[in-house]
Parts: structure tokens; sequence; C-alpha cells
């Protein structure tokens, strides 16, 4: 018998949709586009679905593929954390820093925490990283009030290391069934005693990192390479579910959408339909390409825009400051004022790329 | 990091900004960026009006009242 036939009779454990954790090859990252974002605000994201926790700013990077090294067979891509190179962290005991993902309680609901009839979760990983040692990884329920710090160990600095967990269980602590969030998983990076506790024992308060793991961010330059990251049901670590390019950037738009011009046909492109109410006044209508989330986005713009508005004129767009917003999850209505473009009221006007990669607008919805 | 308010067409509040950034943050709960906002404010980080007047305690404690 095949391991896929004997997932499938398992019932619980579908052959796809097996994996809750998105994007954990770092094969998306629509915000930086490979580059290196070095987080200087707490719950920072990164590469897509991953999010930087830390309590001393801009100590560590974050890069798809840093490096540069060759991932593991079968794969193309990796999330690397960078430790700066005078970091120079002492690790206090109210000190945290992790590379996160937080897990919609939509995509958790089956396994049953919080319930009698909890299950078993097992998480696999391949992990690369300068240090060797006993590191942590932590689950935590959205209420704070249920966590589960495990030990794992990196036996050969610098050698791609496939590692399994399971995780037991759990009837105790507040977990989210919904749209928000179902269950916190969290890679320890550096942790003080305050957030940690006994490894491999469900705690009923926030024990995030295992005590005795290794603080990475303690190490200038040490690096942290993950990829093929997997949480699934059961007690079996199945293979790593990859999914097709487009569906994995469709599970990562529910949280973030990014409209650019950095798509490597000439930097015009539309991103939205829209409409001037004067000079100095827009009305965008954006129509997502998936459901967010939730309603009520952040948005962020930036680059070089421009308000294309016929045959190739164009208008540029700037100083843009965001009034009344009727966003929901799948597209709504956006009133801006700007700079004047000279247009007048009542041009139809299509927000783009003004001819260089740099424009871009961008919603989120992130847990 | 400051923290800005933004009005909308009515003149009441709509949402919030971060000085010097191009961000747009609803006040909506559901919104993580405002969780962390109201976080932010509660830790001592600055709020200015729509106008840019620095706020006191006081003025942004009614202020997320009024939210409430």
């Amino acid at each position: 018998m095949t391991n896929a036939v004997s997932i499938a009779q398992g019932g619980s454990n579908n052959v796809t949709t097996r994996n809750r954790i998105i994007n954990g090859a770092g094969l998306i990252d629509q915000r930086n586009s490979g580059s290196s974002v070095t987080p200087s605000t707490n719950s920072q994201y990164t590469i897509d679905r991953w999010y930087a926790e830390l309590s001393q700013a801009s100590k560590f990077s974050v890069q798809q593929n840093a490096g540069s090294i060759t991932p593991p067979a079968g794969f193309t891509s990796y999330i690397g954390v960078t430790v700066g190179a005078s970091a120079n962290v002492t690790v206090g005991a109210g000190d945290d820093f992790f590379l996160t993902q937080a897990i919609e309680g939509f995509n958790t609901y089956d396994i049953g925490w919080g319930t009698s009839n909890a299950k078993a979760v097992t998480v696999s990983f391949w992990v690369y990283s300068s240090l060797t040692g006993t590191f942590g990884f932590s689950l935590e329920a959205n209420g704070n009030n249920a966590s589960y710090p495990i030990l794992y160990t990196i036996s050969s600095a610098n050698t791609w290391q496939y590692v399994t967990i399971t995780i037991p269980g759990t009837a105790i602590g507040t977990w989210n069934n919904g749209n928000g969030i179902g269950v916190k998983a969290r890679f320890v990076l550096g942790c003080g005693s305050t957030l940690s506790g006994t490894s491999g024992v469900w705690s009923s308060s926030r024990a995030l990192s295992p005590t005795g793991a290794v603080n990475l961010i303690s190490t200038n330059s040490a690096t942290f390479y993950i990829t093929g990251v997997q949480l699934e049901a059961g007690t079996t670590a199945t293979p790593f579910e990859y999914r097709q390019y487009g569906t994995e950037l469709a599970l990562c738009q529910r949280y973030y959408i990014k409209y650019s011009a950095n798509d490597a046909n000439g930097g015009y492109a539309s991103f939205f339909g829209g409409s001037t109410a004067s000079n100095t006044a827009l009305v965008i209508s954006p129509f997502f390409p998936v459901s967010l989330r939730a309603p009520n986005p952040t948005q962020t713009w930036g680059g070089n825009l421009r308000l294309g508005y016929s045959a190739g004129a164009s208008a540029t767009l700037s100083g843009i400051s965001a009034s009344n917003q009727q966003i929901g999850v799948t597209g709504g209505y956006g009133a801006y004022t700007c700079t004047s473009h000279a247009l007048g009221a009542q041009a139809f006007v299509l927000p783009g790329g003004a001819g260089d990669t740099t424009a871009y607008w961008a919603f989120q919805s992130e847990l | 990091m400051q923290y800005k308010i933004l009005n909308g067409q009515d003149s009441q509040p709509c949402g919030v900004t971060i000085v010097g950034e191009n961000i747009f943050i609803p006040l909506y709960e559901g919104n993580t960026d405002y969780q962390q906002f109201k976080k932010d404010l509660a830790n001592g980080v600055a709020l200015s009006d729509a106008e840019g007047n620095p706020m006191t305690a006081d003025q942004i404690k009614t202020f997320l009242e009024g939210l409430a």
C-alpha cells in the first residue's frame, strides 16, 4: 500500500489540503520580491504569511533564498533568517524573537483543539542552520491560554535536515474556529525565561519557547533556513504537499494582495478602475482576485504611480491620503485626496505604474 | 513612529495613518494593524489629530472610547 493510499483511507487527512501552513516553502514573496527585509516592528510581515515577532528592532533579516544555497531535493525555495552582523543581542528574560505563521481558524477547526475530541498534529520541515544544538518550535492558541513548546535537534551545521514533530491534542485553551487566528506556529530565534516553558508539555500559560532552546539571535551573522513546513492532522508526517503555484498564490492573497507594476511587462500595469471627483480627489474600485479574510484591509501604496485616462495619456498620481473607504472582502470603493492630477471631475482613470517597476498598491488582511 | 487620524468626507475619523508612510489603517476591530495601533497607543506611541496636532493622553482615551 502506498503512502498516498493510506492517507486517503485514513479519512481525517486528505491527500490534498493536508497542510495547514500556507507558503511553507517560501515560494511566494509578494511584499519583497526576493529582497531582504529587516523587521523593525513587532508582527512585521516578511515572506507571504510569515511574520517576525521581536522585542528588539532590526536584529535579523528574512529573505527568500537568503545565502543562495541549494535547497533540499524537490524544492526551489526556502525562507532564510540571518542575524545581523552587528546585532549583538543578549537575550533578556522578557525578550522574544520568532518567525511565526498564524493559521486561520477555518483551516484548523477540524483538529478539535480545546475539546475532548482534540487530535494530534504533526509538524514537519527541512531546516539548515549555521548553528547546532536543540532549537525551539511552539504552537499557541489564539486565546494565549494554551501553548506547546518543543525542542528539536540540529545535529550538523550548514546541512539540510528533515525534522518531524508530533504534538498531542489538547482540551485546554480557547481556539478560534472562524476567520480569526486558529493557532500560531512559531520557530524560536531567541526567547527569554518569561515566555519559556517545559518542552513537550501543553501549558495554560504562554510558553512560546521550550526551555533550553538555542538563542540563534545571540550569534551575529548566524543563519537559519527552513522549507517544506507542513502542519497536518494525525501522527504521521506525510510528504510535503506541493500545490500549484497559482493555488499557493491565491491562498496567500486571502491575506495580502499586491497590485504591482513589477510584472516584467513594461511597468505600465493598471491595478484597478477608478474615477476622479475633482482635481485633487480620486476614487478607486478594486475587485480582488480572491476573497479577503476580512473586510476593511490595511492599504499601502508607493512608487511612481500614474492615472491612465485615454489612449496612453496619463497623469502623475502622488500625495495620496485615504478618506472614506468601503472595501469589503471582494472589493469595493476607496476615496482619496491627492496632489492635483488636473483631470477635473468625472474622469474614468486607471491607477497603475508609470513605466518602471516601483508602483504598487497593496491590501492586507492578515491575521 | 507616530500615528495620525484621517477624516472622511463627513469630517469624522475614518482611519489612521503612520506619519511619513503611505498607509491607511481602518478603524475596524478585525484588522490586525488596527489592533496593533491600539497596542502601540497603550505603549505610549504618539497620535495626532487630523490637522496634525499632537493629542494628549486624555484626548486619545476619549478618541478610543468613541470608537468602542
